[in-house]
């Protein structure tokens, strides 16, 4: 099949590539000498690459924990209206149809801290003047806050598609019983979702890890290094530094570990919804 | 259905509802109404709810920072990645549904790790053949490299909609002497049309959207829309208002686009794993 061909061309051949120069000592432009596994060693033992590492997975969690939680609590409370459900949801959607570097525009527009708008609104209700994305304590918050905003969507329209497909029997037979609406989400809902609930954590926690486009377009990975992610790290080192086999070192590890993190999820997922 | 009563709970959801709602849109309405606004006015604080809304801004993007020529190589990139993307994954869908071929978990497989891989991982080596070959800072390259998310992604979709044609049907095309590639354009195409729009349209939109790879693979020549409502900040100042009018003008489309595409959105967000 040419898809096959197409496949072997376009994504076996820079694996294998990343795989064989990770194993060298090159800059752009210069000649390259063999170095076996020093490159690995010497990026374990970096300091920056360790700190992008922690950053990124800093980011995932809290990114990953926000979202589910707020998309959990909008998909339960939409599916109690009777009015404008449909409305709801297509409105709801609009945050993911935008590109990432768009979303760091709207969000440097709306986050400067003497321009913006939200700094208006903090100092009209008394609050003081925050520097979000230029102060190193706030700006991982704050980027999670971003990722929040345009992703949280997600989560919301499958666990919304999710509650919807539950059988309605359990529920009628609680009611019934007298079971509390706490009772009937925490013994029916939530063990009943449970699939759905792994589906969606897998695929954040995944493209969470490969999280670039918000970072770069926002602080590019400042102030100083809090907020530098693995894929920025490796932006920089390759288009910056130009030290093209430390770059790839860093992605064959990089995915090793995002690989690691999907068939960690895969185990725990039900055996008819693995595919591995 | 759960008998309705009415419970003070229903309130509280309709509250959530409407600020969840707010919150998701207010960003996109400030950053339209930056975009209409003249530079004097557009921070002043507190800011006018009320003002004559300026559209020059619209006029202006077009012949500035190379706006116009990234919006069009943007356009060539998602038609000819689109078309590209569908060429191949359209046989290989057939293939899959029509001749049982027991690809499902393999198809799963691939595109899950396509979906897992770090763009850099293979960026940076395609970085090295692209120079090498002429097709760095190129649309094509681009829309070829896209293939690695889009052929799975398609060739899943497109399975899923030409599973539920019937298959007596195209056995029947088959009995009245109709060739394989006959029964596929004539009686599968037709039949799960909405479903190919709906693949073109989803495809088109993360290509659309795409920043990581475009930003390492283009310079100036190939500059996709992502990457150059960014440009807008110049030398000396960032010009506001241009980038916002520009950041509108590239995610307008997308919606009406989405809106279009809209029933099919969940089954493209997780492959499938939610019916």
């Amino acid at each position: 099949m040419p898809a096959i061909l197409l496949l072997g061309l376009t994504s076996i051949y820079p694996t294998a590539y990343s795989l064989y120069m990770s194993l060298f000592d090159w800059n752009w432009g210069q000649r390259f000498n063999f170095v076996g596994i020093s490159n690995y060693l010497d990026l374990l033992a970096s300091e920056r690459f360790r700190t992008a590492m922690w950053n990124t997975i800093v980011f995932t969690a809290g990114a990953v924990s926000v979202e589910f939680v707020l998309g959990l609590g909008l998909a339960l409370a939409v599916s109690r209206l009777s009015v404008g459900r449909g409305t709801v949801r297509t409105l709801l959607l609009v945050p993911l149809m935008v590109g990432g570097m768009i979303v760091s525009v709207i969000w440097k527009v709306m986050l400067d801290p003497t321009l913006g708008i939200i700094s208006f609104g903090l100092q009209s209700v008394g609050l003081p003047r925050m520097g979000f994305l230029g102060d190193p304590g706030m700006a991982m918050a704050t980027i999670i806050m971003i990722d929040a905003w345009w992703q949280t969507a997600f989560v919301f329209i499958v666990l919304s598609a999710g509650l919807q497909a539950l059988p309605l029997e359990p529920f009628e037979a609680a009611e019934v019983d007298g079971a509390s609406s706490f009772q009937r989400f925490r013994y029916l809902t939530m063990p009943l979702l449970r699939p759905t609930i792994l589906v969606v954590l897998m695929f954040r926690t995944v493209d969470c890890l490969k999280v670039f486009a918000i970072i770069f377009g926002t602080t590019g990975g400042g102030p100083l290094t809090t907020t530098e992610s693995v894929q920025v790290f490796a932006y920089r080192v390759a288009f910056k530094q130009l030290n093209m086999s430390v770059s790839m070192t860093t992605m064959v590890i990089f995915s090793v570990f995002a690989l690691l993190v999907l068939l960690a999820y895969q185990r725990l997922l039900p055996t008819e919804e693995r595919v591995s | 259905m759960r008998r309705r009563r009415f419970r003070p709970g229903i309130l509280v959801a309709y509250a959530v509802a409407t600020v969840a709602t707010l919150a998701s849109l207010f960003p996109l309405y400030w950053l339209f109404v930056i975009s209409t606004k003249v530079p004097r006015d557009a921070f002043k604080t507190p800011p006018d709810l009320l003002y004559v809304p300026d559209f020059s801004k619209y006029l202006q993007i077009w012949t500035t920072a190379g706006f116009a020529g990234a919006y069009l190589n943007s356009i060539v990139v998602v038609l000819s990645g689109v078309a590209l993307a569908l060429l191949v994954a359209t046989p290989a869908a057939y293939a899959l549904v029509r001749f049982r071929v027991r690809g499902g978990r393999w198809l799963r497989l691939w595109l899950l790790l396509a979906y897992t891989t770090p763009e850099f991982l293979f960026v940076i080596p395609m970085y090295v053949l692209y120079q090498s070959v002429g097709l760095y800072d190129s649309t094509i390259g681009l829309a070829v490299i896209y293939q690695v998310f889009a052929i799975p992604f398609a060739v899943w979709l497109i399975q899923s909609f030409l599973g539920e044609v019937p298959r007596e049907l195209a056995d029947a095309a088959r009995v009245d002497g109709a060739t394989e590639l006959q029964t596929l354009l004539r009686v599968y195409l037709p039949l799960a049309a909405p479903g190919l729009a709906a693949t073109a349209i989803l495809v088109g939109v993360n290509m659309w959207n795409e920043v990581t790879i475009a930003l390492s693979l283009t310079f100036d020549n190939a500059k996709t829309v992502q990457v150059a409502v960014a440009g807008f900040r110049g030398y000396a100042a960032i010009r506001w208002q241009e980038m916002a009018a520009a950041a509108v003008a590239a995610v307008v489309p997308m919606i009406v686009f989405a809106g279009i595409a809209q029933r099919f959105i969940v089954k493209g967000l997780t492959f499938g794993a939610v019916k």
